[in-house]
């Protein structure tokens, strides 16, 4: 249990959209072990971005307990639900939501602007992830001058930045050619295997689930293990 | 907190939107400045020209219009000699006998204006100290003198009132032997001929008042205790500081129209300058979106915003100064009684930035709560 990363019971989110009710997700289990990759996959509107926003304290469950990194999300206000956010969680978005006008490196510096650090440390880390990354010497372009698989990097690094223990990361190749993807897919597990990261990913791509440890399938507000 | 570059830059996304939002906050705050400056400088013209040392006795009856007011011809003589605490110098007593007409003078090329003609003997200058003479010399008989302000108050070119020019009143010629100045007041807008002339042309045997300087502002209840005690003489007496203030409140509606003009127009701006901050902070309703997924707090992203609101009002305001002080400074503005002078002084600028800054902010509101307000979840999926 306290291996856990990820501890959802009996988790139901329901939309309200004029007269009827949506019910993306209804009475989940999931659990996820520390330092696991696990890859959700499902039909495009069957709740998986819904379940990342529940996992990362986005959006709070109808009905449920979501226990996160050992915190149970339903005891926090909404303030401390977005610090807790930014110490615990990286949100990997598919069309990476970089601020434009800012560079790469500022980019990855944002998060760390949330927390007391002097600034010589705080450009130690961002240079430290973006290598790790491997974006290379790109760091002060904008990103409408970097690739897709480079704008994916930089987002990447700056999910990390804050050293937060779990990734979600919704489609992140969805957008990307086959090459970038393939690059990103290597990145994420050695995120996994090397540094110890819980990632949970949505995937519409089998071969990108293959890099995880488990897949997941989410049908009518279910989750079913791969067959 | 955001960095401040990120507001700067912000800034810069699009070129003509700030050039938008800069133009029209600089033409707000341009607004704003020049009603506070034509307000305040109506109001100190009008509370300089009246000092508290004059006592101005006017027909009873005739408070409101001195020009309709009728005062015996012998009545200065009499205030003289019976009024304790007149000013004096060299044995003559600061009073002053005159005769204030409004009437059409006619230039040299066939032009007319309405003019504020004053009938005056050389004790005029000891009621009105500040009043100078600045070029050439008091009026004889057949002669005027004008205020240095005159010609903007009559709409005329500077020349049409030079020295040695002649005008024509009522197809009687004047011809023009001074120029007077008399800093701050609405004197310098006037005409002033010889008492003699004036009753001539103005066809009448009273004067229209009597003005007399007392050494002490608080020898006025002997002033009103003479008019009370000369029933005879039918006088009513006024402080000139009290006179001047009163045109004050008669202005006051003048002054309100040019406070709405300004405003409708500024509205306007204001609206075109709100569009154009929704235009420029609206569309980011994802990235601001992102940045609170990343950890940012919705305090710290609403002052991101309007830090970059503030700055591009704030440098309109800023816009709005210079122009201010090289298009408005000094201009003397006419007005029915007078002419007074524009000042872009520390109140007008302090006002100015002020509006550049609260432009800013209200501007901020209705885009930011756009951005803020709609749940997260529905944040990120907007297209
Ligand atoms: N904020 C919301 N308000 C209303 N309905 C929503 C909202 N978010 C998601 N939904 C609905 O919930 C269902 C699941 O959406 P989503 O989690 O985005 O699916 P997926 O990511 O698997 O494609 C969809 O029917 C979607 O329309
Ligand atoms: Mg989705």
């Amino acid at each position: 249990m306290n291996d856990n990363m990820i501890q959802c019971t009996g988790v139901s989110k329901s939309y309200r959209r004029g007269s009827t009710t949506v019910t993306p997700l209804e009475k989940l289990d999931l659990s996820v072990r520390r330092g696991e990759f696990l890859a959700l996959m499902g039909p495009s509107g069957s709740g998986k971005t819904t379940l990342l926003n529940l996992l990362s304290g986005i959006d709070s469950p109808t009905e449920g307990s979501l226990v996160i990194a050992g915190n149970e999300l339903a005891r926090f206000s909404r303030r401390e639900l977005t610090k807790w956010r930014s110490q615990h969680v990286g949100y990997i978005f598919q069309l990476y939501h970089l601020v434009p006008v800012l560079s790469a490196f500022e980019n990855v510096e944002l998060p760390l602007l949330l927390s007391p650090m002097s600034k010589k440390e705080r450009h130690e880390r961002v240079k430290s992830v973006l290598d790790l990354v491997g974006l290379g010497d790109r760091i002060h372009h904008t990103p409408s001058e970097l690739s897709g698989g480079q704008e994916q990097r930089v987002a990447i690094a700056r999910a990390l930045v804050a050293a937060p223990p779990l990734l979600v990361a919704d489609e992140p190749t969805g957008d990307l050619d086959r090459e970038s993807a393939r690059k990103i897919l290597d990145l994420l597990r050695q995120l996994s295997r090397e540094h110890g990261k819980t990632i949970v990913m949505v995937t519409h791509d089998p071969r990108a689930a293959e890099a995880a440890d488990r897949t997941l399938h989410l049908e009518k507000g279910q989750l079913l293990e791969a067959a | 907190m955001l960095p401040f570059s990120y507001a700067v830059r912000n800034l810069f996304r699009s070129r003509s939107r700030l050039l938008q939002t800069v133009g029209g906050s600089a033409l707000v705050v341009l607004l704003v400045m020049a009603s506070v400056a034509i307000n305040t400088g109506m109001t100190r013209v009008l509370s300089a020209s009246g000092s508290p040392h004059n006592v101005i006795f006017i027909g009873a009856g005739s408070e409101e219009s001195v020009q309709r007011s009728e005062v015996p011809d012998s009545s200065a003589e009499i205030a003289q000699a019976s009024i304790p605490g007149i000013s004096e110098k060299l044995g003559v007593r600061a009073v002053s006998s005159e005769i204030h007409y409004m009437n059409h003078l006619e230039f040299a090329d066939g032009s007319r204006a309405q003019a504020l003609l004053r009938g005056v003997t050389p004790q005029a200058l000891r009621v009105y100290p500040d009043l100078h003479v600045i070029e050439g010399t008091f009026p004889k008989a057949g002669e005027v003198m004008v205020g240095r302000l005159a010609w903007r108050k009559l709409g005329v070119p500077a020349e049409a009132l030079k020295l040695g020019v002649r005008v024509k009143l009522d197809g009687q010629s004047l011809t023009v032997s001074g120029i007077f100045a008399a800093p701050g007041t609405v004197l310098e807008s006037e005409i002033w001929g010889v008492l003699g002339d004036l009753r001539v042309l103005s066809k009448r045997e009273t004067v229209s008042c009597v003005v007399v300087r007392l050494d002490d502002p608080a020898g006025f209840p002997d002033a009103e205790l003479f008019a009370k005690q000369r029933l005879d003489l039918e006088l009513s007496t006024l402080r000139e500081s009290d006179y001047y203030f009163r045109l004050t409140q008669f202005f006051q509606p003048l002054r309100v129209m040019t406070w709405i003009t300004a405003g409708l127009i500024a509205a306007g701006a204001v609206l075109g300058g709100i569009n154009t901050l929704y235009a420029a902070i609206a569309p980011r309703v994802k990235e601001m979106a992102a940045l609170q997924a990343i950890g940012y707090g919705r305090g710290a992203l609403l002052a991101s915003l309007m830090q970059e609101s503030i700055l591009a009002c704030l440098t309109g305001a800023l816009l709005a100064s210079v122009v201010a002080v090289l298009l408005l400074d000094g201009v003397t503005v006419p007005f029915s009684i007078g002419a007074f002078t524009l000042e872009v002084g520390p109140e007008v600028a302090i006002t100015g930035i002020f509006t550049g800054l609260l432009l800013g902010v209200i501007g901020t509101l209705p885009p930011a709560y756009r951005c803020l307000s709609p749940p997260l979840t529905v944040a990120l999926r907007s297209a």
